[in-house]
């Protein structure tokens, strides 16, 4: 389709959060990663003499470890040019006057304080390159002795937490790219829910790349107490650059008896970020872990979230969602380890290629001995709108025990043309018929977000799917 | 476009009849990683043939058979080898048995190939050509004990109707890697059944291609894994030409201690195969503790213009309502048990065209049946029946009867 015959669509399927901010920071910062980048992160940060012993272990590690293959292509990724850390501004801000202009109107652009003036979120954290520049809890959470904070602050204020959790769900070498977070991980939020709290309201963070090249390294560490609920939603965002970024997190979650988490990514990062995440949960008896995962964003992610069920009758799932464009690449899928009697997964994925887009589900399911009576489904649907785009599907079952359930189904499909002929014979062009496809297609996993998030994916399909006809 | 710039697929990455090509795989490789290398008894290190595998064809009568040297032009031109093994037993098979069913040719009866192992390493090679418009059946039997490590070629002509049967009815001890290639011409009709029972590792890749469309493949497969025994089905079906249709079934049972089945199921629909229908299915049925199922159905698709695609892998153990429902009819546990084994096996096994060899599974699956139940749940109820009718071993006809 030519925007020329319909000017009104000029401004559609442009990546919306493409701007660039000014950047004194991340001009003067460092490229190249070494033992003295390792020291100097931590030395900024005036960290416990144990964390730089870990971030010293993941250097290592990171140059030890072979880059993995087996999924999307990785060998682009420039690792002495990457700019490791870039301190945007000298200190936190209280309120959102007082960050800096144009940090202050990115985030304005992207609404965020809007949302926190509604009161639609219970807490905001937002990450502006290497750190966390505004955060804010809502007082009677605070109260309530709920803890969210910064990782850089959690780490300062809550050091035998920090001690114990810390890279005990997600391990130094557990993979490359955790290695290398590990090493170099900056801000990320800390968030602790004392037993019984429910934080009925999502607590959200907000992470933005502006510099190029630049390389964001969060690190999270969830824990929810006995009995306690919360849920967490991250949304991802970065210029348009020549070259490439890369965003490569560690998220940590542990759910504790009887508790539940819910952890909700829009990873919209722009077509030039390559986005490699280890996420991973332990879930302990009778607790609930839930992902949603939406990718719809950067050039290559490859981010599988995991559920270890450690105690009987816990509960995972996954649920997720991606869309490939022209030249992504999402390899994305969940793990799910049943370490435990009575155990339950569910994984459902639901991809969208376009546009010579690729996308993967690539999934494991591990039942380990002694899980009896363990149940897993894996239901994987993947709809292709052309002749050139790929979709794929890997999913491993390993099952060490007699007394299961365990099921994997996977259908691929195309927009039939009987689809498109009805909407259209009641009068929808054919792109808004096939907009409405796909959001019908979408629809089990886009009515768990929270409202705001659901309504915002629906316009970014309708976004990708613009122009996908003809 | 961009995203890829390695090969195609990351499933099957390269092909070569030199052995040096690939390297001796250390376990971690991912066609290598189910396979307990220590017990290939060096086949992936280049062990010398030291040993024989018989090799008799009783052959329809309208059908050729001949015993070739390596250097027949007609022998390894449809199959290049895929992984180290492979290519270890192309290049040190003497002989090659090469099967040929002229134009237009119905054979009346099965041709049955009696491969037996008589101890000790061996390579082979077999070719079985349908010329256009052939209609053959041959049967594989793999008996005896043998390290054996095998390449077998279909070439399947255009309007070609083949079906092929291969029967791991090995010894215990014996350890069989095989590759079977079908290459299917326009129109062409591929049927193969693999039945795996015996051996004590046996890896077996069938694989499919085809040259032109309208081609049509069933690939069905049934096992029956014992204590300490690893199965192992490789599959791979590329299609890489329009119309073309591919079907495949797995199914297998596990019982005892150290029972490993590996079911790998690769699809990749490249954007030439327009109009390709495809579905793949493995299931697998787990009657006591101490097995592993891994069960992996990968699919690459590279067009939106399919008929259909698909695929489904479920494992479990016997479902409690089916034998509450046949034990709420009389029937004792253990008889109960081996009829929801016979009827999820039985799918399959009802599917083989050839009378004998369709008795002959049905034996062999209820005979390993009588093997299990040395322990776990199945020794339990066993010895519950047992109990109930003081008459050890009776067969689960003789039970049925009465």
């Amino acid at each position: 389709m030519t925007t020329a015959a319909h000017p009104e669509l000029e401004g559609l399927g442009r990546y919306k959060f493409g701007w660039a901010d000014s950047d004194a920071a991340g001009a003067s910062a460092r490229r190249g990663l070494n033992e003295e980048v390792v020291r100097d992160i931590s030395a900024k940060k005036n960290e416990p003499e144990w964390m730089l012993d870990l971030r010293l272990k993941g250097l290592r590690l990171f140059g030890k470890k072979p880059m993995p293959t087996w999924g999307a292509d990785l060998s682009a990724i420039d690792f002495d040019n990457i700019k490791y850390f870039v301190r945007s501004t000298e200190k936190q801000a209280a309120s959102w006057d007082e960050l800096p202009a144009d940090i202050k109107n990115t985030y304005d652009k992207l609404g965020i304080p809007e949302a926190e003036k509604q009161r639609l979120i219970a807490g905001v954290a937002a990450q502006y390159e290497s750190e966390v520049v505004y955060h804010q809890i809502r007082e009677d959470l605070e109260k309530q002795g709920v803890i969210f904070l910064d990782t850089d602050t959690g780490l300062r204020e809550h050091p035998e937490i920090f001690q114990e959790y810390f890279g005990s769900v997600i391990p130094v070498g557990d993979n490359k790219f955790a290695a290398l977070n590990s090493a170099v991980w900056s801000g990320g939020s800390f968030i602790y829910v004392p037993p019984g709290v429910h934080v009925e309201i999502p607590l959200q963070a907000y992470f933005r790349i502006n510099t190029e090249n630049m390389g964001q390294f969060e690190r999270t560490l969830i824990i929810v107490d006995e009995g306690a609920y919360v849920h967490y939603v991250e949304g991802c965002t970065a210029p348009i650059y020549k070259s490439d970024s890369l965003h490569s997190a560690v998220v940590e979650i542990v759910v504790k008896k009887d508790a539940r988490c819910r952890y909700t990514t829009i990873q919209n990062w722009s077509n030039n970020v390559y986005n490699l995440v280890t996420k991973r949960a332990v879930c302990y008896e009778g607790g609930t872990m839930e992902w949603v995962d939406g990718n719809i964003g950067s050039k290559v992610t490859m981010k599988y979230p995991a559920v270890y069920l450690m105690g009987e009758y816990a509960k995972g799932e996954t649920l997720s969602i991606a869309f490939a464009g022209e030249g992504q690449h999402q390899d994305a899928g969940a793990k799910m380890v049943h370490n435990a009697p009575n155990t339950s997964s569910t994984i459902i994925s639901k991809s969208v290629a376009r546009g010579g887009g690729r996308t993967s589900y690539r999934g494991l399911v591990q039942v380990q001995e002694g899980a009896e009576h363990s149940k897993s489904t894996v239901k994987c649907d993947a709809l292709l709108v052309d002749q050139i785009s790929r979709s794929d599907t890997y999913p491993y079952v390993d099952v060490r025990e007699d007394d299961v359930e365990m099921g994997h189904e996977a259908t691929v499909s195309k927009v039939s043309e009987d689809q498109l002929f009805y909407l259209m014979s009641r009068g929808l062009t054919e792109d808004e018929a096939m907009a409405m496809i796909v959001r019908g297609f979408v629809e089990p996993i886009a009515r768990e977000l929270p409202m705001e998030y659901a309504l915002e994916l629906n316009r970014l399909i309708e976004l990708q799917m613009e122009g996908a006809v003809g | 476009m961009g995203v890829e710039t390695r090969p195609l697929s990351t499933l099957h990455e390269r092909t070569s009849y030199d052995v040096a090509d690939f390297p001796v795989p250390t376990g971690r490789e991912e066609e290598w990683r189910f396979t307990p290398l220590r017990r290939l008894r060096d086949l992936h290190k280049g062990a010398e043939a030291d040993g024989k595998v018989v090799v008799d064809v009783d052959a329809a009568p309208e059908v050729k058979v001949e015993t070739v040297g390596r250097t027949d032009e007609r022998v390894g031109k449809a199959y290049v080898p895929a992984d180290r093994v492979s290519a270890q037993a192309y290049a040190s098979f003497a002989q090659a048995t090469l099967i040929t069913v002229p134009k237009e040719v119905v054979a009346t009866s099965p041709t049955v190939v009696t491969l037996r192992g008589e101890g000790g390493v061996a390579y082979g090679h077999t070719t079985v050509v349908l010329e256009p418009f052939a209609q053959a059946t041959v049967v594989l039997d793999h008996i005896g004990t043998a390290t054996y490590a095998d390449n077998v070629e279909f070439v399947v002509g255009d309007g070609a109707s083949l079906s092929v049967f291969s029967l791991q009815n090995w010894a215990d001890d014996a350890v069989h890697l095989s590759h079977q290639h079908a290459r299917l011409g326009r129109d062409a009709k591929f049927t193969s059944f693999t039945v795996s029972l015996g051996g004590d590792v046996v890896r077996i890749a069938p694989s499919v291609a085809y040259d032109a469309p309208g081609g049509d493949a069933e690939l069905y497969g049934v096992y029956f894994v014992d204590k300490d025994q690893h199965i192992e089905h490789r599959l791979l079906v590329d299609h890489t030409t329009p119309n073309c249709r591919s079907r495949v079934d797995y199914r297998g049972a596990l019982q005892d201690e150290g029972a490993h089945t590996v079911w790998i199921g690769d699809v990749i629909i490249r954007a030439e195969a327009e109009g390709t229908d495809t579905y793949e299915l493995n299931r697998n049925l787990v009657l006591t503790d101490g097995t592993r199922v891994d069960s992996v159905p990968n699919l690459e698709i590279l067009t939106g213009e399919v008929a259909g695609a698909g695929h489904a892998s479920a494992s479990g153990r016997l479902d409690d309502q089916h034998l509450f429902y046949l034990q709420a009819r009389g029937i004792p546990h253990d008889v109960a048990r081996r009829m929801v084994v016979r009827g999820f096996l039985g799918q399959l096994v009802d599917k083989i065209t050839v009378p004998d060899i369709q008795e002959q599974v049905r034996t062999a699956i209820d005979k390993e049946l009588d093997r299990g139940g040395a322990s776990g749940a199945a020794g339990a109820a066993k010895q519950a029946v047992r109990g109930a009718s003081d008459e050890p071993g009776a067969t689960i006809e003789q039970e049925l009867d009465r």
